[in-house]
């Protein structure tokens, strides 16, 4: 039990990561990205195929990595301003089913579906219970400096961004700047995730980059509220808690992915229907 | 102050603006006014840089800000009051204020000195000191006006564009705007107004420009405008006394 509870503690806390970086772009500024998970694939495989298959240290691997999310994020933000909300939408669907594809078929390089196996942890303890500590204390920092971030003059022109771009841009607020910054936030959630995920599990794979995976990231912003940090903390913790839990429940493990499905999807409907004047953008025009 | 020479903007084939000259001096108050459909909040969306032009230039203190980003013609003192009430419902009044004064250039915002000073002093202005941390949904129209000029006065601008301030408004509130819009003339501030309030228009304008199918038809006092001819064809069709 308590190993149970060590390990939803560290996958509560990586996944947190990435959906309170992620709710800076899709919840508090309403920008309908669906692509997260392209941020984070590039952040991961970034990282780990010049450590694991090049021999590369660890340092060369990060800067490798923030390098090419970098190069990402600028892609996105860019494109988020030159296209409508619902085209962006799709087109970040789009970037993510590109990207998974590469990392499917580039087999010299990311061995396709087998994934990279013996990621190392290097400084990082070994032990399951130092790993959820480690987590943990990484999270309570991140939370920290996007509690601080939330509270700032950003934070602010994000929020009148997202309800107005037209009204916002005639105060002085570049859209551009804003949409960079709300994405490299969200880049520094799936950067963090890479560094710890992996070498959790030993393995990265690109199984974990299916798009169900980023419906999750959007439930969990959408139940915990779009722009409220602690209502996406305590709804990550809570979905990941029930998501992980469910495997010990005493049904067919053949039952168990459908039942997953079925219940997240109804969850996702509920917290979609309940939240519906507050996910989406009311005005986006004059 | 203002110059805009040969502004051209069509949707398709259509054509909203048609070759729309004009200058406005510092300290001027100009009413632009025509009927509906006429071009006027595009002339204005065009001059706040959300529209691009078709052809034609526009020098603001003579420099070229044709293609300009909104942001930066922000930046450069061009503010604006939109028709649909440019506040952030969803955010208090507090930052509504915060947002315009945060987004300024560095330096002017060094002028400024204390933010949060600032921040009360603008809400004073509107008179809506004593609910500075409720929501903006819970204002009237009118109040929402009134803290939309006041923000727009307190960001340091040197042009305003006014697009129908008094529109849904209460009659008391139309002389508080009309007092603001007096209070910017006195300063030397150069305002553009667009209203279909003729009275209202008469009181505080310098100029009216009047606006028909995205031509300029004419362009003098608020007196001679009145009585003219032109202005009767257009918004009554032909002129009632013949």
């Amino acid at each position: 039990m308590i190993q149970f509870l060590l390990h939803v503690l560290v996958i509560s806390s990586v996944t947190s990561c990435v959906t309170l970086g992620y709710n800076f772009v899709f919840g508090k500024g309403k920008i309908l990205h669906f692509g997260q998970l392209v941020q984070t694939m590039v952040a991961a495989y970034g990282l780990w195929v010049p450590i694991t298959q090049y021999g590369q240290p660890f340092f060369v691997g990060l800067c490798i990595s923030i390098s090419l999310l970098l190069i990402v994020t600028l892609l996105l933000s860019w494109l988020s301003m030159r296209l409508e909300p619902d085209g962006y939408g799709v087109l970040s669907i789009a970037l993510h089913l590109i990207i998974i594809a590469i990392v499917l078929n580039w087999n010299s390089v990311t061995r396709g579906a087998l994934g990279i196996p013996k990621i190392p942890r290097g400084i990082l303890p070994s032990t399951t219970f130092g790993y959820a500590i480690v987590c943990v204390a990484v999270l309570a920092a991140w939370v920290f400096f996007l509690w601080r971030v939330d509270k700032g003059s950003f934070s602010r022109n994000l929020s009148a961004l997202s309800e107005n771009e037209w009204h916002a841009q005639s105060l002085g607020v570049s859209r551009a700047r804003v949409h960079a910054i709300a994405f490299s936030i969200a880049s520094g959630g799936s950067l963090i995730s890479s560094i710890l995920f992996s070498p959790y599990q030993g393995l990265l794979t690109p199984s974990d980059f299916h798009f169900p995976q980023m419906i999750f990231y959007v439930m969990c912003v959408v139940a915990g509220g779009p722009g409220k940090l602690w209502g996406v903390l305590g709804a990550t913790t809570a979905l990941v808690f029930l998501r992980e839990g469910i495997r010990f429940v005493s049904i067919s493990p053949s039952y168990i992915g459908p039942v997953q499905l079925l219940l997240f999807g109804a969850i996702l409907f509920i917290s979609v229907w309940i939240r519906r004047d507050t996910v989406f953008p009311k005005e986006r025009k004059i | 102050m203002l110059d805009v020479k040969g502004l051209s903007f069509s949707i398709g084939n259509q054509p909203i603006l048609s070759d729309v000259s004009f200058s406005v001096k510092e300290g001027e108050v100009i009413g632009l006014i025509g009927p509906n459909g006429s071009g006027k909040t595009t002339l204005f969306n065009v001059l706040s840089g959300f529209l691009n032009q078709t052809s034609g230039s526009i020098t603001y203190k003579e420099s070229d800000i044709t293609n300009l980003s909104p942001y930066k013609r922000a930046h450069m003192g061009i503010g604006r009051v939109f028709q649909n009430f440019g506040i952030f419902r969803e955010m208090t009044l507090e930052e509504n204020v915060q947002v315009a004064l945060e987004a300024l250039p560095k330096n002017q915002k060094r002028e400024l000195g204390d933010l949060k000073k600032v921040v009360k002093e603008t809400l004073e202005i509107a008179g809506l000191q004593d609910s500075a941390k409720k929501k903006a949904s819970s204002l009237s129209g009118g109040q929402m006006r009134l803290l939309e000029i006041a923000r727009t006065l307190k960001s340091g601008n040197n042009l305003f564009l006014l697009d129908e301030p008094t529109a849904g408004v209460s009659p008391k509130m139309t002389n508080q705007i009309a007092d603001m819009i007096s209070t910017l003339k006195k300063d030397g501030k150069t305002v553009l107004i667009i209203e279909h309030d003729l009275p209202f228009i008469g009181k505080i304008c310098d100029r009216v420009i009047v606006l028909d199918v995205g031509h300029i038809v004419l362009s003098d006092t608020p007196q001679n405008v009145k009585q003219s001819k032109e202005l009767q064809e257009i918004y009554f069709g032909a002129d009632p006394t013949t």
